[in-house]
């Protein structure tokens, strides 16, 4: 029980997104077979249909155990008032009725979709020009720099959290760096200013997902055709022009990747947020992650947190569905 | 299109499916409503202060870590060799947030810290220690705000009255630590009221010292309100309001000082420029560095504060109007869980705590002793001589006050968030006193 509603978020967003590819040719066979039943392959099919259930069998018994009931038995939850050890009592959609209508919700949520910016737009913005530059194709250049750059996706959110706390605080290396270079003026305790914690919360979550995309960039590049290369050089294109008129393009599938799994880090962010300011100062930083954190744990209210993991888990999935609409149809 | 219906049947009957799983699932783990099958009432019935004559292990599990309850487990271990304290530490946000898991589980352990009742009581995860204090005498030995601290009524909500549920094992007094070197070079004595008090923060700020050192990223600040609303309206009174006693209110005399205080405090900066993105070790390590005249915080610092700056700073107890002394301050106390399996061996340790011997383990560890203050003695020179100063006049005066955090379970986050925005400049001490009051009320209706 401890980490549901925390967990919920992640798979139940994940659940929502459906498996790469599988989705879009489902969708295609429907759409043809139709009208015309000969597309149909004949009464093998359904056949072929239940052994691939059977290949599925294993992995979907083990995710409707870790993933699918217990974020069931949140939804359960959030239809009582529970104080986590006493006996709850059923109340229906009160806890519904009171996290929508509570106002530090709405402004956590507003937080977790700026985060989106932080999170997700940057990184990938960050990740394709980092990848034109040093990631190249036909070949497996800056291996070193490649490594470092993935390196925060190995770090343990919380290390992540605990180190940059360090680095923004009145005397660290921000600051000191900031002196060094003679703006002293600018220097601040980062994460205690109202103005500027949120950029810098925000910017910790940049750098934890830059790795993560330039890794998918780059795996994305080393797959486009290198003719399109050619054809785009023997056209007289520059690397810029090449980067917009062939990388960019063939990158995206991959963008939709890194795009569905860095805004979900986003709404779901937590751990760095609750390690570096806590939703402090005031609650310029609170995310609704923060938020069922402190509502199961600290408040005694579990049934409202569930609530809230739910409307979460719902608004996650409703963004994640927007994406894959977006990235996922091709012209 | 017509396959799409299809699809989305398809996807509702396994949705079905799995609710129907779900449902058997949740039946199988014990009932569909949460909490129903946890524990019963607690136990009572006749207790024995004999000892087991056989080895035995008495398991304790904590958030203390000043090494005071090690230090007395293993004094216990030496008077009793036949019985092993089994000491189990965890960080202090994880403790809260794990006991009443680990209390209500079937390895629940044999003593438990409490930082706060919180639902522990009303949840029966800890048994009444009534008849153990009468057994061992508990009432004569022990100051009654002392214990009074964690009696409480059987629902938990009204503190300071009822069954005791938990036993000191040693106290922290919060008040305020200053720099010797500093007020010597400005020439100001160790203020005995409110005016000198004022009277030294200006002066400091007129010599380029600040005032005041404070972190306040994990809200802090609240010392310093609570301090000076223990110091203007008694310690009886605030403590109605800690007790949740009702129709208590924070927007007295007292309140309205400790906001527009604190307030006034960080506009005329008085309060440093980082202090709501720094922690209290942070601004401890700060003051030890000689960066501020004052520093309102509790005695388990008095040791780092000793070590960092030995001899260079002193301690006294807020200057209030009334001229008697008052401390925020609780102890590290311990709880019997109802599912304990030695709870004779866990209260012979708790009455272990109030003997001379446990009293200097106490004191030598950083925290004050539950009984014979008198006796106990640090080196010399060790600022914690003066907080046991400090801590006896408390006494004397029956002002300490529990801490203003431990009202309810909210009112920590409140007076982190609303204190922020206090010293930020984004309320004024009107909305700060609104914003308690109403945790309060919603805390203990």
């Amino acid at each position: 029980m401890t980490s549901t509603p925390l967990r919920e978020p992640r798979g139940t967003a994940h659940r929502a997104t459906p498996p790469p590819g599988g989705e879009p040719g489902a969708r295609s066979q429907a759409r043809a077979g139709q009208p015309t039943r000969t597309l149909r392959v004949g009464p093998r099919r359904p056949a072929g249909r239940k052994v691939a259930y059977l290949y599925l069998a294993p992995a979907l018994t083990l995710y409707t155990a870790f993933v699918g009931l217990p974020w069931l038995h949140t939804v359960w939850l959030s239809f009582f008032a529970w104080d986590g050890v006493t006996a709850g009592t059923w109340v229906g959609l009160d806890n519904y009725r009171q996290v929508l209508t509570d106002p530090a919700l709405r402004a956590s949520v507003l937080h977790a979709l700026g985060f989106i910016g932080f999170y997700s737009l940057l990184p990938i913005a960050l990740g394709l020009l980092l990848a034109a530059v040093i990631g190249g194709r036909g070949g497996r250049r800056y291996p070193v720099s490649r490594t470092v750059l993935f390196l925060p996706q190995v770090v343990p959110l919380v290390a992540v959290g605990v180190t940059w706390k360090w680095m923004y605080s009145t005397d660290g290396i921000v600051n000191q760096g900031l002196r060094a270079i003679g703006l002293g003026s600018m220097t601040r305790a980062w994460l205690g200013d109202f103005t500027w914690a949120y950029v810098a919360v925000g910017l910790v979550g940049t750098w934890v997902m830059l790795g993560l995309c330039l890794v998918v960039f780059q795996a994305g590049i080393q797959k486009i055709d290198t003719s399109l290369y050619e054809a785009a050089r023997l056209d007289g294109a520059g690397p810029v022009r090449e980067f917009f008129a062939v990388t960019l393009p063939g990158l995206r599938a991959e963008i939709g990747v890194a795009m569905t799994i860095t805004v979900i880090a986003a709404l779901a962010s937590f751990d760095v947020v609750y390690v570096t300011t806590g939703g402090g100062p005031g609650d310029s930083t609170t995310v609704p992650g923060v938020l069922i954190y402190r509502l199961a744990f600290t408040n005694g209210e579990v049934g409202a947190a569930c609530a809230l993991a739910v409307v979460l888990s719902a608004l996650i999935a409703l963004v994640v569905l927007g994406i894959n609409r977006i990235t996922g149809e091709k012209d | 299109m017509s396959a799409r219906p299809l699809r989305r049947s398809a996807r509702t009957t396994a949705m079905c499916a799995m609710l129907v799983a779900a449902a058997t699932g949740l039946t199988a783990c014990g009932g569909l409503t949460p909490g129903g099958s946890s524990a019963g009432p607690a136990p009572t019935g006749p207790v024995s202060t004999a000892l087991p004559t056989g080895s035995a292990t008495l398991t304790i599990v904590s958030s203390e870590n000043a090494g005071t309850t090690k230090a007395l487990a293993q004094a216990f271990h030496a008077k009793h060799p036949n019985i092993t304290v089994d000491f189990q530490y965890t960080g202090p946000d994880d403790y809260d947030k794990s006991l009443n898991l680990k209390l209500s589980s079937d390895q629940a352990p044999d003593l438990a810290l409490l930082n706060k009742l919180g639902t522990t009581v009303k949840a029966n995860l800890v048994r009444s220690l009534d008849d153990y204090a009468k057994a061992y005498g508990w009432d004569a030995k022990y100051s009654s705000t002392e214990l009074d601290q964690w009696r409480a009524s059987d629902d938990g909500k009204q503190l300071g009255t009822g069954h005791l549920w938990a036993g000191p094992a040693g106290f922290s007094v919060v008040g305020v630590f200053y720099n010797k070197d500093i007020a010597a070079k400005l020439g100001i004595t160790p203020p005995t009221t409110r005016a000198e008090f004022d009277a030294a923060l200006a002066k400091a700020k007129a010599a380029g010292e600040l005032p005041v050192q404070l972190g306040n990223l994990q809200g802090h600040s609240s010392f310093i309100v609570q301090s000076i609303v223990d110091a203007t309206d008694g310690a009886a009174k605030t403590s109605d309001w800690v007790n949740g006693k009702a129709g208590a209110t924070i927007k007295t005399p007292g309140g309205t000082a400790a906001a527009t205080t604190l307030a006034d405090w960080a506009k005329k900066g008085y309060l440093p420029d980082g202090a709501n993105g720094t922690d209290l070790p942070g601004s401890v390590a700060e003051f030890t560095k000689g960066k501020g005249l004052f520093l309102f915080n509790g005695s388990w610092d008095a040791q780092v504060i000793d070590k960092a700056a030995h001899g260079k700073t002193g301690f006294l107890t807020f200057p209030g109007e009334s001229g008697k002394a008052t401390g925020i301050g609780t102890s590290v106390a311990y709880a019997i869980p109802a599912k304990a399996k030695n709870p004779d061996l866990a209260a012979a340790f708790l009455d272990f705590m109030n003997t001379p011997e446990a009293a200097q383990i106490q004191f030598d560890t950083g925290f004050l002793p539950v009984a014979h203050a008198d006796t106990v003695k640090g080196a010399e020179g060790n600022v914690m001589n003066e907080v046991a100063k400090g801590w006896a006049a408390v006494n004397k005066d029956n002002g300490l006050v529990n801490f203003f955090a431990n009202t309810d379970a909210t009112m920590g986050d409140t007076l982190t968030s609303q204190g922020q925005q206090l010293i930020g400049g984004k309320i004024g001490p009107e909305q700060y006193l609104d914003a308690l009051q109403n945790d309060w009320t919603k805390g203990h209706q």
